[in-house]
């Protein structure tokens, strides 16, 4: 093999996800006027955060070699008890509290179970999916919750900077999530834990504790995303977040982070909710009907996934 | 005569794992294949079965010759190997399992346990057909193997130390197995380290060192010192051990594991403490159980149940799988290293990456890693290099006591004389380090005293100097 061919395979190994985002920009920047527009690249990244939020704490589970698909759920609960209590006259900073206490506690639950009852987490967050939306339609009796205070409105509309809200807090939970990957021992134990349990085990790293943290990370992740939809929608939906957990391990294996854990970085998982929002965005743009969106979209994971196994076999 | 074998040779890279090796079986016939790690046995075993093709030389059943291109090629030739970890499919029936890859499209399992009572009645095998092979005893799983492979059509039977995971009742049937097949014109090659067993139940015995034949004896007029003898062959010249002085007690084990109920065992300082065993003699189980790891053990202050509580105390072990138990191949050299220090070079939880780059670099640099560079992924290093990672993630704790499990296992020559240096220089340093080694030869290069393992027990305790031969007999059971 030649060694012009090695450096293009590891340059598309490496970059191969960020020319692929660049190049639908450019295309969809020719294909529609609008999309090149301020407002709606603001309205895109607006969309993609909270796909973002629930694709940070599914990467911390996820190089811990577990997985979360209790995600949408959790989010639907914990946005219907922060609604809940808010429209009830708690102040609303205590309500928004109590959502990602909330949010922290359901995630401790499957992490619970799942580090220290050692229940595979396919299973057990497969039952949380279906236990906390339970838990939200006996909650809220199956009805919206309308007429929430003020600061949830500003929570998920306002602009700051220029930016909106849930853009900040899509930003500030990805650097928290990145700082503690990258620069506590904690992270470095998550992917010790995810790439090896034995090893880690031996090493003498608390594989336990490490295990529940990722999935009670992943319930505050999900929490936060709720409190930005209830203030985007002005209420809080007891089917919200519906089927969001597919999307949110789309965005970390599309970011190029391994199922069988141990690799990966919540920036790779940033720009694969941004391919995702983009597409989205652009197809709406374009009036492609939501049928075919699904398909295309779909077709875009497989594509990605497809050229960096090319590109890393070669390099191998 | 059922097979011959002549003039087989083979070499990886440029390694001669064997050379010009004969080997011959007749029908009827127990013919006992020993020789230490290294020796050349499983290799000319995969040449016999189709697993790996020869360099050299020619394969010849009944008087012609055959070339055996893979697994299945020898099996349609009656070759079947019987292996060390069984092959059997646990949530099968031990009808399924005895026909297996021989099963009708449509199964009448009528039919099937039928056929199958015959052969297990054949080989005095009294098993339920239909239960499930999880739920048999590992000796009946041995049998119910064996019995496959005779459904198959075996011809020549290689049984690969067919008792090490067997109680001695399990062994017992199995010999009685194996006498019963006598006179059924199936010749078996029985591979085995323990000496005893093949002077009561093989014919003839062939000896390999170093990848060449060294003798094929006639039981009956052997002594099993001179097999020993033909086993370890030459002294001892690879390694020159250095001086210690073995210094007072560091502390005194009790361990428990789920075969040995009570074993106590001490320490010094400065002192290497060999574990002598073939696989199964419980050596493996008592090192990983000193560390709280798949078993229990008692240092005098409290119960180890985990390595973290060993960790604390000061003990670290190197375990024996460097891929499964040692490194995490995802990450590089440097977070291999310091995987076991996380606390020490944290403040706040947060990694300081001076003090962690000093850590590293300087381990690196102790135990001579190449390429020194701590971020290469350590999946991308060489055996030898792997282990020095790994040993170096150990020594970075700074241990009191190290244990080490089968440190040299696949580490190249050069490799393997580095770390027995900073073997030797830990217990200088007044370490205790406790090594177990399936390879006596290491045992003997490095321990001032070894605790010979047979069936679960301390056999015997040796103190320098003893020689290469009286492990060898030891661990084998010739003595």
């Amino acid at each position: 093999m030649s060694l012009a061919r090695v450096k293009w395979t590891g340059l598309l190994a490496r970059y191969g996800l960020t020319l692929a985002f660049l190049a639908m920009v450019l295309a969809l920047a020719f294909l529609s006027d609008r999309f090149l527009s301020v407002s709606n690249l603001l309205n895109v990244l607006r969309q993609t955060s909270i796909n973002a939020l629930l694709a940070f704490g599914m990467t911390v589970v996820i190089i811990g070699a577990g997985i979360d698909l209790s995600v949408g759920s959790l989010l639907a609960f914990a946005g219907v008890v922060a609604a809940g209590l808010a429209v009830a006259g708690w102040p609303a900073y205590l309500a928004i509290l109590a959502g990602l206490l909330v949010g922290v506690i359901l995630g401790s639950f499957n992490g619970a179970i799942v580090a220290y009852f050692k229940i595979a987490p396919f299973i057990v967050t497969l039952a949380g999916l279906t236990i906390f939306r339970g838990m939200t339609l006996v909650y809220t009796g199956g009805r919206p919750i309308t007429g929430l205070p003020e600061a949830f409105y500003v929570l998920g509309n306002a602009s700051l900077l220029g930016l909106p809200i849930p853009v900040w807090i899509m930003l500030g939970f990805l650097l928290l999530t990145h700082f503690i990957l990258r620069f506590t021992s904690l992270g470095r134990a998550i992917y010790a834990v995810g790439g090896n349990e034995e090893a880690a085990r031996l090493s003498g790293i608390p594989v336990a504790r490490v295990l529940f943290f990722t999935y009670a990370y992943a319930g505050l992740a999900s929490a936060l995303a709720a409190l930005v939809l209830d203030g985007r929608l002005n209420s809080a939906q007891p089917t919200a977040g519906t089927g969001f957990e597919l999307d949110a391990i789309a965005a970390v294996v599309v970011g190029g982070t391994s199922l069988f854990g141990g690799k990966g970085n919540v920036f790779g998982t940033f720009l694969g909710a941004l391919i995702i929002g983009v597409l989205n965005n652009g197809m709406n743009l374009l009036n492609v009907s939501s049928f075919y969106q699904q398909i295309v979209k779909g077709g875009v994971i497989l594509a990605a996934l497809l050229i960096e196994r090319l590109a890393s076999a070669r390099n191998q | 005569m059922l097979l011959q074998m002549k003039g087989i040779s083979k070499h990886f890279g440029g390694v001669q794992a064997l050379q010009e090796v004969d080997f011959d079986l007749n029908a009827n016939e127990v013919h006992a294949l020993v020789g230490e790690n290294g020796a050349g046995k499983s290799t000319l075993m995969k040449i016999l079965s189709g697993a790996q093709p020869a360099d050299q030389g020619s394969i010849s059943l009944a008087g012609e010759n055959i070339s055996l291109r893979s697994v299945t090629d020898a099996q349609a030739h009656g070759i079947i190997m019987v292996f060390q970890e069984l092959t059997l499919v646990p949530d099968l029936s031990v009808a399924e399992n005895l026909f297996l890859g021989h099963l009708s499209r449509v199964v009448n399992y009528q039919a099937l346990y039928k056929q199958a009572e015959a052969i297990l009645a054949d080989v005095g095998l009294q098993l339920e057909p239909s239960r499930a092979v999880r739920e048999l005893s590992v000796g009946e799983q041995q049998l119910v193997a064996i019995a496959r492979a005779l459904a198959q059509h075996g011809k020549i039977l290689i049984l690969d130390e067919p008792t090490a995971a067997l109680s001695a009742a399990e062994t017992e049937r199995l010999f009685e197995l194996i006498e019963g097949l006598r006179g059924r014109g199936v010749g078996i090659v029985y591979i085995s380290h323990r000496l005893e067993e093949i002077f009561r139940i093989t014919d003839r015995v062939t000896v390999l060192r170093d990848g060449k034949l060294i003798a094929t004896n006639e039981v009956a007029s052997v002594s099993t010192a001179e097999v020993v003898r033909q086993m370890v062959g030459r002294q001892l010249q690879s390694y020159s051990r250095s001086q210690r002085r073995v210094g007072a007690t560091l502390a005194k084990v009790d361990i428990q594991t789920s075969k040995i109920a009570q074993l106590n065992i001490e320490v010094k300082a400065g002192e290497i403490l060999g574990l002598a065993g073939v696989v199964g003699s419980g050596r493996g189980e008592v090192i990983t159980a000193m560390f709280g790891y798949q078993g229990h053990s008692d240092w005098g202050k409290h119960r180890v149940h985990e390595p973290r509580d060993a960790i604390a105390d000061g003990i670290f072990l190197v375990p024996s799988d460097r891929k499964t138990q040692g490194l995490v191949l995802e990450l590089n050299i440097r977070e291999n290293t310091a995987l076991a220090i996380l606390p020490q070079i944290s403040r706040g939880g947060i990694i300081q990456p001076k003090t962690e780059r000093q850590q590293v670099t300087q381990w690196i640099k102790r135990l001579s890693i190449r390429p020194p560079e701590p971020e290469k992924l350590v999946w991308q290093l060489s055996g030898g290099n792997q282990q020095k990672v790994v040993v170096g993630k150990a020594l970075a704790t700074q241990p009191k006591i190290l244990l080490l499990d089968e440190p040299t296992r696949g580490v190249d020559v050069g490799a393997r004389h580095e770390l027995y240096d900073m073997i030797e220089q830990l217990a200088l340093q007044g370490l205790g380090v406790i090594v177990s080694s399936s390879d006596s030869e290491e045992l003997v290069s490095l321990c001032d005293r070894v605790l010979v393992f047979r069936q679960q027990k301390v056999v015997t305790e040796l103190t320098t100097p003893f020689s290469y031969e009286e492990v060898v007999a030891y661990v084998t059971g010739a003595r």
